[in-house]
């Protein structure tokens, strides 16, 4: 027994020391970078184009090894905290509060001046995705902005008019009625949805922003959604979902997913088969859709209540703090402001190019191969940069945090658990909730707090005496574009 | 022996032990201290880790209160407890799988009939699933042919066929069987919607050829039927105070198990909450003072909590069964109306109302054919077979026979059974909700454990998280006393 015990013991400590020496950067004669990111062919040609830029600046070599098993927002962060984590990360949009807050993306703002990977080699909208707290931790990998996609096919086999470049919500759910009810005649089986909604659920951010309301306030020191726009959303969310079903729940989506034929990718194949006439995705979706053959497409506006707007955010790629190479991992930030980068992301029907001038490209308007998707390359490049807002980060309260709280009460408002009226409270009480325990626990975010509530104080006197704001003061994204286009803006100095 | 030799012999003792030991103090006791620490500070992933150097804050008792204070645990404390509610079928699916598996291997002797009948269903299965053209049907002949081959499989085998099959679920990883049982559940293509379905449009059809009175039949039926269980536990527990084999706490639950129904039932009406309760808590009292002003001809029980484990037991299993009359008699009246515009099946996992249900009846499933039923088997075979032949020849029938003899004789196994089942029962949920509904719709299937997860490592608030964790121990630990306390785990003579 106490040999069969010892050679057991023998046995994994040499297993282990083979598996160690064995590992690819230990047997690599040059570094090897780790990037946590879905293993698809744009990123495998990333990784082969990152190395020819490399020998085309006489750069030392570097290989790059995809990590796509640990793409979980929980894992890189446990991973990340442990001290284990990957070399490159990517981070997306909703996430990147929190990864920069833990520390565990390394501070590139140094780097990116050095490089030339500064937040002004990007759209400027997206500038607040990049910089937390003045510092900069990363670089778009891309830019995404939602815009709705319409399959003609679909329309002209229903006889209705197709949407045009831009409308309202009233035209949305006029034609959202017609069309429903010419692809549902009494006895259909298998029900015909107006549009998927881009997240899991509807987004009532772009609702509201349509109607001037944002989630929080101008210094987003507070949750304002306790208002009667935020009711009139509720209340059009529910008529679209339960009474007249142009949207489908989220119990109705896993549904029709679990019930096509291909993994993975089930929007699109319901898409392209006439179960959605639209779709409000970036566009990133023709990586998808180009699998379908030559669908005719359309891309239009998300509709709106009086104020244009999309969602736009980027995916960035941020470094680990304690990566190994912290010089190869800022030249691979460096990369994604290439030629060679951003054409691929133009070619390959991935979203907008991290630097805005490609969006302009041969390659972006008007692939050869593509001729059906030149008018959706000609209203991405012109309408994201002019429409799209990013989501608001407040110091005060994670995205992750008050998405998940919206979406919960999302969810019982559909369920007939809330009024539209009590939803709205709700929200805002549940979100303001969180700030107040986010400020009571940490006492720099409670300095921070009641400087921007002083501030808010003298925004709200302004607005009362309807006169313009001055811009620094404002740290809400949405309000920055909304006042700007109303006028309300003053470039004075907070005096 | 030498000292030298003994000396080594301990050595070598704690050689093979060591791995275990170091694994127990690396991965449970250090982390279950550091725990209970962090429940006592405000540690934040974000703010305290190896990339910021914050100092920990000790809040006191501050999380506590937080916790205490937050609408939704108490939610999902409800969500947690409602979802235990499917324990004591659980417990009675499995000692119901075992005696039939007991029994199974008596039948062997029937083989050829058994066989005959199984031959036939798989034949005829089998020929019309391959000339196909019934496609609504194929989910029935498929079920029929499966049934069949295990009933042929049975009889070939004495019920060691049997056996496997009920202790699949065990075998199979917990993820593996939540995503099949999502198929299952998909309201549009799922095996349990597309043998349901067919059902109800009959039932539909069935419903609006009856006359409009039948609207009434359904809830007056289920009325008559709660009265009589609500009768028959007024005259339990009036004979068991008559008898002072109950005491006021014993009483108390008694009345509970009839009255937390009544009034989710009036809420159900269309009562506000409020005046649910005045109603409930006048009958309650009501019925306590009847109860407690009864002479009690062989004095006063010694305990006031004497036979509290049976009554609780009892109501945990008289509450779904009263609940779902009631759901009956609100449902009922609505009947005609659904079934005109035709009945459908459930949105299982999508909707409200059936997500935590649908989980239960998943739980279920599985805790039937787990290791309760491996228990229940081994109990089974450990009771003396005189009892059973002394109860013969005093002409017991089957019920008696396994009223006072089974029964008692299991009791320390089942017993063992309902803490182990409490237990996890508290502590589960979270792979379910993780891999099911993500604790959706409306947070309607998050239960403690998976609060905990979304407040540690989605939030990253590891202190609050803890002190959630501490706080479901708690009601373990309780629980778990109260078991001990109040349950019965001797053989009765």
């Amino acid at each position: 027994m106490k040999s069969v015990f010892l050679g057991i013991t023998l046995a994994l400590v040499v297993a282990s020391s083979m598996l160690y020496w064995t590992a690819p950067d230990r047997a690599s004669p040059i570094p090897v970078l780790y990037w946590i990111t879905q293993d698809d062919e744009v990123k495998q040609e990333t990784i082969i184009l990152f190395k020819e830029w490399l020998a085309e600046n006489n750069l030392p070599p570097v290989d790059v090894k995809i990590d796509n098993t640990n793409q979980g927002l929980t894992k890189k962060l446990t991973q990340g905290l442990a001290g284990v984590g990957s070399d490159i990360l990517d981070v997306y949009g909703i996430n990147i509060g929190i990864f920069a807050a833990s520390g565990m993306l390394m501070d590139v703002t140094e780097k990116a001046q050095e490089l030339g990977f500064g937040p002004d080699k990007t759209y400027a909208a997206l500038r607040s995705d990049l910089v937390y707290g003045g510092k900069q931790y990363g670089f778009p990998r891309n830019a995404a902005a939602s815009m709705v996609w319409i399959n003609q096919d679909t329309f002209a086999r229903y006889g209705i008019e197709e949407p045009p470049h831009r409308w309202t919500w009233d035209e949305f759910e006029e034609l959202g009625r017609k069309f429903v009810a010419a692809a549902n005649p009494p006895g259909t089986r298998d029900r015909v949805y107006f549009m998927k909604p881009s997240l899991s659920m509807m987004s009532m951010v772009e609702l509201r922003r349509g109607m001037g309301l944002s989630t929080f306030n101008e210094t987003m020191t507070e949750c304002h959604l306790d208002d009667p726009r935020t009711v009139e959303v509720m209340r059009r969310m529910y008529r679209w979902v339960v009474e007249l079903q142009l949207i489908p729940t989220i119990a109705d989506q896993n549904a029709m997913t679990a019930d096509t034929p291909i993994a993975g990718g089930a929007t699109f194949h319901l898409f392209s088969t006439g179960r959605y006439a639209l779709l409000n995705l970036p566009r990133w979706a023709l990586i998808r859709l180009r699998r379908y053959g030559k669908l005719p497409l359309r891309v239009v506006e998300p509709p709106h209540t009086g104020f244009p707007n999309a969602q736009f955010g980027c995916g960035i790629i941020g470094a680990y703090t304690n990566t190994r190479y912290p010089e190869e991992t800022a030249q691979f930030m460096q990369f994604l402001t290439s030629d060679k980068f951003n054409l691929l992301i133009a070619r390959s029907g991935d979203s907008l190019p991290p630097v805005p001038k490609y969006t302009q490209s041969e390659e972006f308007l008007r692939p050869p191969d593509h001729p059906e998707e030149w008018q959706a390359g000609e209203v991405f490049s012109r309408a994201a940069p002019e429409i799209g807002i990013p989501i608001c980060r407040p110091p005060f309260v994670l995205a992750n945090v008050y998405s998940r709280i919206e979406s919960q009460v999302q969810q019982s408002l559909l369920a007939g658990r809330l009024t539209p009226e009590e939803a709205a409270k709700t929200l805002e009480e549940r979100i303001n909730k969180e700030i107040e325990i986010s400020i009571n626990e940490d006492a720099k975010k409670r300095k921070l707090h009641d400087e921007l509530k002083l501030v808010q104080e003298k925004i709200d006197q302004l607005k009362a005496a309807n006169r313009p704001i001055p811009r620094e003061w404002i740290k809400n994204p949405f309000y920055l574009h909304y006042y700007e286009a109303k006028g309300l803006l003053t470039e004075e100095g907070a005096g | 022996m030498s000292h030298r030799s003994k000396s080594r012999n301990i050595f070598i003792g704690v050689m093979f032990l060591l791995p275990n030991i170091l694994g127990f103090l690396a991965f449970i006791l250090v982390p279950l201290v550091m725990s209970f620490g962090m429940s006592f500070t405000d540690w934040d992933v974000l703010r305290h880790n190896m990339f910021r150097d914050e100092a920990l804050r000790f809040t006191g008792l501050e999380n506590f209160v937080r916790l205490f204070t937050h609408p939704q645990f108490w939610q999902y404390l409800g969500n947690t407890f409602f979802m235990m509610l499917g324990l004591p079928f659980s417990i009675a699916g499995s000692l119901g799988a075992a005696l039939l598996l007991t029994r199974a291997s008596k039948f062997r002797y029937n083989v050829k009939p058994a066989l005959f009948v199984a031959t036939v269903i798989m034949v005829v299965c089998g020929l019309t699933l391959l000339m196909g053209g019934m496609p609504e049907r194929q989910v029935w002949l498929f079920f029929g042919m499966l049934a069949a081959m295990t009933l042929a499989a049975g009889v070939m085998t004495g019920g060691t066929v049997y056996r496997t099959l009920f202790y699949l679920p065990n075998f199979t990883a917990g993820v593996a069987t939540y995503v099949l049982w999502k198929k299952l559940y998909n309201p549009n293509t799922g095996p349990i919607n597309q043998a349901l379905n067919p059902a109800l449009e009959g039932f539909s059809g069935w419903v609006n050829s009856m006359p409009a009175l039948f609207a009434y039949a359904l809830p007056f039926l289920a009325t008559v039927l709660a009265l009589v269980i609500v009768g028959w536990q007024l005259r339990r527990l009036r004979v068991a105070r008559d008898l002072s084999e109950a005491g006021l706490v014993a009483i108390i639950a008694g009345l509970l198990s009839l009255l937390v129904p009544l009034w989710l039932c009036l809420t159900w009406l269309g009562m506000t909450a409020i005046m649910a309760v005045i109603v409930a808590a006048v009958c309650f009292a009501a019925l306590l003072f009847w109860l407690m002003n009864r002479p009690q001809p062989w004095g006063k029980p010694k305990n006031m909590d004497k036979g509290l484990g049976a009554e609780v037991a009892l109501a945990l299993a008289l509450i779904p069964v009263l609940l779902t009359l009631g759901a009956t008699l609100v449902v009922g009246p609505t009947l005609p109306a659904a079934a005109s515009e035709g009945i459908g099946a459930p949105d299982w996992l999508g909707n409200y109302h059936w997500a935590k249900p649908a989980i239960m009846f998943m739980g279920l499933w599985a805790a039937i054919g787990s290791n309760n039923m491996v228990l229940y088997l081994a109990g089974l075979s450990n009771i003396s077979p005189e009892l059973y032949e002394a109860a013969d020849m005093d002409g017991a029938t089957s019920g008696q026979r396994f009223w006072f003899i089974t029964w008692p004789q299991l009791a320390p196994v089942t017993f063992f059974i309902s803490i182990m089942s409490v237990i996890h029962g508290l502590q589960g949920g979270f792979e379910m909700a993780r891999v099911m509904t993500l604790g959706g719709p409306a947070g309607s299937t998050t239960t403690l454990s998976y609060f905990i997860f979304i407040e540690g490592f989605e939030t990253g608030r590891l202190g609050y998280a803890s002190a959630v964790a501490w706080v479901l121990f708690g009601l373990v630990f309780g629980l778990s006393i109260f078991n001990f306390r109040y349950g019965n785990r001797h053989v009765a003579d």
